[in-house]
């Protein structure tokens, strides 16, 4: 055989060999820049220099007990993983008030009502909860409609009320209220909407007028909902809500909506509060002032009353009322299981042959099992009882006999 | 005795799925085995060149492999619910250790595996490599098929995965991707209804992609790759082999000893097929074990670092959570399609009182023609043998003139759609910036 | 290769041949360990780094929301016990596989002697899985259960005088929180 052709023929073989060895190579620098990129993510810096700042404070045994890796607040009836504390350790901390963020202390006030684990923190603060990585956390990415509303948004929109952005989550669970403790932007904007009569156009909160749009979930809304060409300033719902306020017809020509002149501060307020109306999607318990529990009737509430402080209040309040009416004092029982105690002086006699006295104080049956485990009474108790139900019964004894006299 | 050599048996019939009966029922199962065959003894220079088939196919196959390794790990990841689905895909985004990586190089791949499978149809035609040699039994017109079927099968496994992460982009294109389907006459709503399992993207439609995406449409493509790589090993091998043969002088060469078999049994001497042409393969070839094989390694190696080096660069996006009540400006169909939705936009006719949708014109009949006539070409291509294998031969100008035109209109069509169309699906140029799109905050 | 060896024997060609070995045995390792690489992170990727489980630590109300007697927590597994102003807390997992026991109510009360101690008993907790039997105090007597009911620890929250319970705390069986 020929050996030159033999050569020619393999001569790609080097070539092969030395593009794998090569590719090879690079495939095993790419693997390692991966575990590289793998190991030191942002939020492990953030962490040892937390780690540092209490090593320093508070001395290296503290500094021990900090968790490490990624850290998560889940909150299942909310549907939220916030990992904001992974970067922000120091939530809960004593001692760090006055440190700078990340590593500052959540004012304690506002946490003792609405506790992480049961709010999380994007509720209140938006951004992304998933994110693990600054920008993206704060929302200030693309694809991210809720951005964190905090120290940047306020300042980007000129906004003079610091808290009032964040203002717009509390209004989300605290939209039924008339006024929210600390919430003063939003305050001040339902204020406004009495003041100027906006109920007279929208519908807001399910009453209103027709003329204008309902504007009870308004800040559902998408962005590309509204018009910007006449919006000079950025292209945002909340900035368009703004601008409206303060002069309706310049984004909007033909509108009939008047023109309140509204200063910058309570355009604002209001633009918080209309961006803020969306449909509720906590459970009901996180709403505060809503209406879903029974409401009693004014002939309830009158009973209840006359049950609770009137003559018979002793039997309501020890409970007995559950089973026994006591009814010369006006006391209904729930229900009529026992036998109606106006006539217990009467009644003890004659169902169990003892006086009433030694039978309260030594009772038998049903009457024992009750007042030994349910309902126990002390001595002074019984004897104010016994006292009660000699008055009571001599109140029905007179009824009585005025109703026998009014027969004849 | 008797009862040992039933136990044995009984235990090779636990270990094999098959018992051979005879020493050469278990010799032709090898022989038959596909799994055992994916490479001849011998491949010659041209089968080997990068110039020839620039291992298009082997690419291909790389990618499918990378996809349903990752897949696999993003089975366990993946919450195929609309509830979570979301979620669950920013979880590997951004809590799961190598999640983005792996999402990553999965969707990378998967682009790319279009990308890939396109060109290599291209280069077939280009190659006249579906057209038969003079090897006895090959039917390369079929396995044209079986690969079209294939491009139309990875163009439905990208389509049904671009669902899966339940954001507005997916959300969006499904919707024109299924309404460019439901416009087909007669049973184009019916269709779409089962597609999606409503007459709304919703969990239906979801769980339904998600069982075609990672059960049904991988088997399928598994199986035609079977059936694909069998019939290259029926045809002869790549079609430059017959060109080789055409083509080379037969030499002479001093006859090689061989061992004939014989109805007498085995002779030793020189076989009859050495004055044949084919004497030429002992110059023009070489082993495949280790030459092939270390290509494909090689290829191998070269298509995961350009995965790699990609998913690094382009990390995957994920917009907002699907939102039904809100369409986002532009909304467009995976870049694939895009050609599609180009022609959709410009085909709406009016013909007096009739408006035909443009939807039917460039969703529907438009890619069955180029299907069907695809599938038929090949039956149809008057070229001879001397064309087989060759690139751009001469004889097929015309046709490849043409070929190449539909090529390169779909491609300018794409890259109209996918760079070159703004909101509104008004057109913009490369340095002409697109409006801003509205934000909350 | 053999032949082109052996036409060309100096010493440079072999120096060059060991150089060329030594690379492809680093290519070769390179890929096998990029490879052992992705593997690995295949494998982490499936190891979660975060978890949706509710916190093992949870308020259930204050003391006088709780009826007298046993309440059950489905959702926690857990039956508390309300006796008069105090507390405690037994686990609801069976101790042999982790099956939900159940509450049962003695027809008549049980004399039972524990640690050679005589007691009345009212109920007692059944498992429906395979059987395993518990005295009111949690401590097993028949069945395959190899342990007596966990009982776990109740705090009363400084803040707002909720009784917390934490599951990842266990407390002897004379454990009782009085208020």
């Amino acid at each position: 055989m020929n050996h030159k052709t033999v050569k020619e023929k393999l001569d790609f073989v080097k070539k092969d060999k030395l593009f794998l060895s090569a590719g090879g190579i690079l495939f095993l620098l790419i693997t390692g820049f991966i575990f590289y990129d793998y190991i030191t993510p942002e939020w492990k810096d953030i962490q040892s220099e937390f780690s540092d700042i209490i090593a320093e404070k508070f001395g290296d045994e503290r500094a021990a007990t900090i968790r490490t890796g990624l850290q998560q607040t889940y909150v299942k009836e909310l549907n939220v993983a916030d990992r904001c504390i992974t970067c922000h350790q120091a939530m809960e901390w004593k001692g760090m008030e006055n440190i700078e963020n990340p590593f500052r202390t959540h004012p304690k006030e506002i946490l003792e009502k609405h506790p992480i684990n049961k709010f999380g923190c994007t509720p209140c603060h938006g951004g992304q909860s998933f994110a693990t990585e600054t920008e993206a956390a704060h929302g200030f990415t693309e694809h991210w409609e809720e951005p964190l509303l905090g120290k940047e948004l306020s300042d980007f929109y000129v906004v003079n009320n610091k808290k009032a952005m964040m203002q717009i989550r509390c209004n989300a669970c605290h939209r039924y209220e008339k006024e929210t403790k600390g919430a003063d932007a939003i305050n001040r904007a339902k204020q406004l909407v009495n003041e100027k009569g906006c109920r007279a156009c929208h519908v807001i909160n399910g009453r209103g007028g027709t003329v204008g749009p309902d504007l009870t979930y308004e800040g559902e809304k998408s962005a590309e909902q509204y018009n910007y060409e006449r919006n000079k300033g950025f292209a945002s719902m909340f900035s368009w809500h703004i601008a409206h306020f303060k002069n309706p017809k310049e984004l909007i020509p033909e509108t009939v909506m008047p023109n309140f002149n509204f200063s910058s501060n309570d355009a604002q307020a209001l633009a918080a509060l209309v961006m803020s109306w969306k449909k509720p999607t906590m459970p009901i318990e996180y709403i505060p002032g809503h209406n879903f529990r029974d409401v009693p009737s004014q002939e309830e509430i009158e009973k209840e009353e006359r049950m609770k402080n009137g003559p018979g209040a002793f039997f309501v309040n020890k409970q007995c009322f559950v089973c026994h009416s006591v009814s010369s004092f006006g006391v209904e029982a729930a229900a009529q299981i026992g036998p109606d105690l106006a006539l217990a002086v009467e009644d003890v006699q004659s169902r169990f042959g003892r006086t009433l006295d030694d039978f309260l104080m030594k009772p038998t049956g049903t009457m024992d099992v009750v007042l030994s485990t349910m309902l126990p009474l002390t001595k002074e108790e019984r004897l104010e009882a016994i006292a009660k139900l000699r008055q009571a019964y001599e109140l029905k004894k007179t009824e009585l006999k005025t109703a026998k006299t009014r027969q004849k | 005795m008797q009862i040992l050599e039933q136990t044995k048996k009984i235990y090779k019939q636990l270990l094999w799925t098959w018992n051979p009966g005879s020493d050469k029922e278990a010799g032709d199962a090898i022989v038959k085995n596909v799994m055992l065959h994916w490479f001849p003894n011998k491949v010659s220079k041209g089968s080997l060149s990068w110039m020839y088939s620039m291992y298009l196919g082997t690419i291909s196959f790389v990618l499918f492999m990378i996809l349903v390794g990752t897949g696999l790990v993003l089975m366990f990841l993946y919450v195929p619910s609309v509830e979570r689905a979301y979620s669950s895909v920013k979880d590997i985004e951004f809590v799961v250790s190598f999640g983005w990586l792996l999402r990553s190089m999965h969707r990378i791949s998967a682009h790319l595996m279009v990308a890939v499978v396109f060109l290599h149809m291209v280069r077939v035609f280009l190659t006249g490599a579906y057209k038969n040699g003079k090897a006895v039994g090959s039917n390369r017109p079929l396995n044209w098929i079986i690969g079209i079927s294939m491009l139309l099968l990875t163009l439905l496994l990208s389509f049904t995965g671009y669902l899966l992460p339940w954001d507005q982009l997916a959300y969006w294109a499904i919707t024109v991707g299924t309404n460019i389907a439901s416009s087909a006459p007669l049973v184009g709503e019916q269709i779409r209804f089962f597609l999606l399992g409503g007459n709304y993207i919703d969990q239906n439609a979801l769980i339904r992609f998600y069982v075609l995406h990672v059960f049904f449409l991988p088997v399928l493509v598994l199986l035609l790759f079977l059936w694909h790589m069998w019939r290259i090993r029926k045809d002869g091998g790549l079609a430059v082999v017959d060109n080789e043969a055409l083509t080379q002088k037969p030499e002479k060469v001093e006859p090689v000893k061989t061992k004939t078999y014989s109805l007498l049994g085995i002779t030793n001497g020189t076989s009859v097929h050495v004055q044949n042409t084919m004497v030429n393969e002992e110059i023009n070839s070489v082993p495949s074990i280790p030459n092939l094989t270390r290509r494909i390694w090689l290829v191998t190696l070269g298509t995961f670092l350009v995965v790699l080096v990609l998913s690094f660069i382009f990390t995957a996006p994920l917009e907002e959570p699907a939102n039904p009540t809100v369409t986002p400006n532009p909304a467009k169909a995976p870049w694939y399609f895009l050609w599609l939705q180009e022609i959709v936009t410009d085909t709406t006719l009016n013909l007096g009182f009739y408006t035909i949708n443009g939807a039917l014109i460039g969703g529907i009949i438009l890619p069955t023609l180029l299907i069907a006539l695809a599938v038929w070409w090949p039956y149809r291509d008057p070229s001879g043998i001397n064309a087989v294998g060759v690139w751009l031969a001469p004889e097929r100008k015309k046709q490849n003139y043409v070929f190449i035109g539909i090529c390169v209109v779909i491609i300018i069509f794409t890259i109209i759609g996918t760079f070159l169309r703004g909101p509104y699906w008004n057109f913009y140029l490369p340095w002409e910036a697109w409006p801003t799109m509205p934000v909350k905050y | 290769m053999k032949k082109e060896n052996n036409n060309s024997p100096e010493q440079h060609n072999s120096t060059e041949k060991s150089r060329r070995d030594f690379l492809q045995t680093v290519g070769v390792g390179s890929v096998l360990a990029g490879l052992a690489g992705l593997g690995f992170q295949s494998l982490r990727s499936l190891v979660p780094n975060v978890l949706y489980e509710s916190s093992q630590r949870f308020k259930i109300g204050t003391p006088a929301q709780l009826p007298e007697g046993v309440t059950f927590l489905e959702e926690k597994r857990l039956y508390v016990f309300k006796e008069g102003k105090s507390f405690y807390a037994i686990s609801a997992s069976c101790t042999h596989l982790g099956c939900t026991v159940k509450y049962t109510k003695l027809n008549q009360p049980k004399e039972v002697e524990e640690n050679g101690e005589k007691k009345t008993i009212n109920h007692e907790f059944h498992c429906p899985c395979h059987g395993s039997k518990y005295y009111a105090d949690g401590t097993n007597y028949a069945g395959p259960a190899p342990r007596p009911l966990l009982w776990h620890k109740l705090e009363l929250s400084p803040d707002d005088g909720q009784l917390i319970v934490d599951l990842g705390e266990e407390v002897e069986q004379n454990f009782r929180l009085t208020v």
